[in-house]
């Protein structure tokens, strides 16, 4: 919409002529003058600059539509509004699964079962609506190479038997799920800008990225001056991107991030816990801080703030009492802070029958920590 | 009439030409006439016809604004400002401790910004006030329409159609107890497709949207003359990437405070910003502090900051020229924003410590 050139936004053609000897040709460059500005490059008076001012933002400014046309919208097409997960419960909880059309991020320490999630996303985003899918393809943008298609396949025969039958059916779903191995920052960026075509083109109805912390945290080492905001401008960027393809296609877009310890000694301590969610405490904390006491060494979601408010809906995955592990809902506009156990078996991840819903927040930690027995904690409304 | 030429709103090329010709006060353009200016500066009499109606507005309305009229400058006593603010609406957050440190809720015309963390509630307040700002008269509303701008995409429609049914039970329930006609009459159009029909809701993709829609609204608010909250969720977000040149940051974003201001004012609206926060690293620690620098700090003028306490969500009054500087906690239910039950809270003593840089008040009335 920025550069849109100052044709198609209907002005004289006289006057976009003698704007670009200004070297303004499009609506951005329009609209961040000032209106004395304006008034030296139109040489127009003040009114007439205003009204060029108005036709020119009538070019780029977003269509309107009230609250309840966008609901009347959505009810027409529930089923395209998430995408279940199948863990029953956890479903329950975000009103339907991961949602269309915004970000989701899945944080856990290595090894509790992301490229697991993302893999079964996968499977299920294949399957026909009437199964609870989205029947399209997939874009799996890998950074890690942890994608591994015979788990895909072995997954897919155990969670749907009855489904996928035949080898042809699994051949089908295999073929739907497009794979990308990226390994720079560059060429992540470059992929997601080229996304928008292959989302027509091959009717994509999922997007995951699997990890997206693993190569900004090996291109940018934020001790380093400079490299602090070069990354927030990198993220900043990719959400965005992100965000308008998630948001035009309606579809769900997967993120994988990882968990990083704050040391006390070091810089951002009480700053970077923007929530008690990300409060966590590992059973095992891994390297440096030792001695795992409260003050120092608490571990958070990386890639630090700006990109926790990029990100729509953030499920964190921790190690519980091995081999159970547990997810939570951290953050989500419509869900409330929730657990959830789960083991991780040859049909992806499957949900443990106990589960305590409507945690507070200490609770959740406590529960991470260091008692392996569950403690009932006061209600989510009390 | 003894206005100088080089101050009327003319193009500059045209202002050049006058001067070079040696015009000094619009008097003497006025008093040349088209056909005698189009000679002697060498425009055609169309142009010179434009440029003389343009003089005689300004001269016109400088009269008006000198009499002491109705003109774009405001003029009027203390007194009567009082009586004006006495009588305005609040639009309330039913939560009544955020009601209470605000002075009654959000103030309409004046701009309220509400800073905080990722996934602490601002959203959700933005969209608790949209639903609340139609409450009808009767119920203590102001009865009005809302502008929701959305930079994030955070605006779930789901959520806003929850609180609103929530809102509705409410005002049933007063309207049960108290059994008045107009509260009857006032309930029939209050309903949920009537609430969601009035958020106007528009989705700008990047900060050249955001600046084409806030021209754009003046136009949008004389339409619709009902509108009294317009909410612009994530001011910070389309200005805090891609961003080279920090000077025109700041310029743009002062432009927008600009605007925003005069809009609050003519239209009688409340205008809500939400801002993300940011870390500063300082010598020894860092701190969460609100984003887009420093200046942009003096453009609200009600500052609110959204934080986390352990697992308590708590809301402090950071800026206001009214109020005192107080936190108070609430809660985020399904039905909305509400206050923590029960709802008697110790005032907390951190409040001064939240603004190191701000003298604290001392209590005068023990």
């Amino acid at each position: 919409m920025a550069a849109k050139k100052l044709r198609r936004a209907k002005l004289s053609q006289e006057l976009c002529e003698r704007l670009s000897r200004y070297q303004i040709t499009t609506c951005q460059d329009f609209l961040c003058l000032s209106l004395l500005e304006l008034m030296k490059v139109t040489g127009q008076s003040y009114r007439n600059v205003q009204k060029l001012l108005r036709q020119v933002s009538l070019a780029c400014a977003p269509k309107m539509q009230t609250a309840y046309e966008m609901k009347v919208r959505r009810s027409v097409n529930p089923s395209s509004a998430f995408l279940s997960t199948t863990l029953h419960s956890l479903d329950k909880v975000l009103h339907g699964g991961v949602p269309c059309g915004s970000l989701t991020e899945i944080t856990s320490p290595p090894g509790c079962g992301k490229t697991q999630f993302c893999i079964m996303m996968s499977v299920l985003a294949t399957l026909p609506v009437s199964m609870g899918g989205l029947d399209g393809a997939v874009v799996y943008i890998d950074t890690e190479s942890a994608f591994s298609a015979e788990r895909l396949v072995e997954i897919a025969g155990n969670r749907f038997p009855t489904y996928f039958d035949s080898d042809e059916k699994l051949f089908c779903m295999t073929r739907s799920i497009h794979l990308y191995r990226e390994l720079t920052c560059d060429s992540v960026l470059k992929r997601i800008k080229s996304l928008e075509e292959e989302i027509i083109s091959k009717k994509v109805k999922l997007i995951i990225i699997d990890s997206v912390a693993s190569v900004v945290r090996k291109e940018f080492d934020t001790k380093l001056q400079g490299n602090l905001a070069e990354r927030s401008n990198f993220l900043a960027r990719g959400a965005s991107l992100l965000k308008y393809l998630a948001e035009e296609f309606s579809i769900p877009v997967i993120l994988t991030n990882q968990i990083t310890t704050s040391l006390s000694n070091g810089l951002a301590i009480p700053a970077d816990l923007v929530s008690p969610a990300d409060d966590l405490f590992l059973s095992e904390v891994s390297g440096a801080s030792g001695s795992g006491k409260k003050e120092s060494g608490c571990v958070t979601a990386a890639l630090g703030n700006t990109w926790s408010h990029s990100v729509n809906t953030r499920l964190i995955l921790q190690y519980h009492d091995l081999p159970t592990r547990q997810i939570l809902v951290a953050k989500s506009p419509v869900a409330p802070f929730s657990v959830f156990f789960y083991t991780i078996e040859k049909s992806g991840l499957v949900l443990q029958g106990l589960w305590i819903k409507w945690l507070s927040a200490p609770a959740v930690l406590l529960c991470s920590a260091c008692l392996p027995q569950m403690v009932p904690m006061a209600g989510f409304y009390a | 009439m003894q206005r100088a030429v080089g101050s009327l709103p003319l193009g500059p090329a045209l202002r050049a030409r006058l001067a070079a010709a040696g015009f000094q006060t619009a008097q003497e353009l006025l008093d040349t006439g088209p056909c005698g200016l189009s000679r002697e500066i060498g425009i055609s009499k169309e142009e010179a016809l434009e440029a003389l109606q343009v003089v005689r507005q300004e001269c016109s309305g400088d009269a008006a604004r000198t009499a002491g009229g109705a003109g774009t400058t405001r003029k009027c006593t203390a007194l009567e400002l009082l009586e004006e603010e006495q009588a305005q609406g609040f639009i309330i957050t039913f939560c009544s401790a955020l009601d209470n440190i605000l002075g009654g809720g959000v103030q309409l015309t004046k701009i309220t910004e509400v800073c905080g963390a990722p996934g602490v509630g601002k959203t959700q307040l933005c969209m608790q006030l949209a639903v609340d700002v139609q409450i009808p008269e009767c119920f203590g509303g102001v009865c009005g329409e809302a502008v929701f701008i959305d930079t994030e995409g955070s605006f779930m429609v789901d959520r806003v159609a929850d609180i609103a049914a929530a809102c509705v039970q409410h005002c049933q329930l007063i309207a049960e107890t108290h059994q008045e006609e107009d509260h009857q009459k006032a309930l029939e159009t209050f309903s949920l497709e009537s609430i969601l029909s009035h958020i106007y809701y528009f989705r700008c993709r990047d900060y050249i949207e955001l600046l084409a829609q806030v021209y754009l609204l003046p136009d949008f608010l004389s339409e619709h003359s009902k509108v009294r909250l317009v909410v612009i969720d994530g001011i910070a977000f389309p200005f805090r990437h891609d961003f080279e040149d920090l000077s025109l940051r700041t310029r743009l974003l002062n432009g927008l405070a600009q605007q925003l201001i005069i809009i609050a004012n003519d239209h009688k609206s409340a205008v809500v910003l939400t801002n993300q926060m940011t870390t500063r690293i300082g010598q020894s620690q860092s701190t969460l502090v609100p984003a887009l620098g420093e200046s942009w700090g003096h453009a609200a003028t009600v500052r609110l900051i959204f934080h986390w306490d352990k697992s308590q969500r708590l809301a402090t009054l950071y800026k206001s020229p009214s109020q005192k500087e107080s936190t108070i906690p609430y809660t985020i239910t399904p039905h909305g924003f509400r206050d923590v039950q029960p709802p008697a809270v110790t005032q907390n003593t951190e409040s001064t410590e939240m603004n190191p840089r701000k003298r604290p008040r001392r209590e005068e009335e023990k």
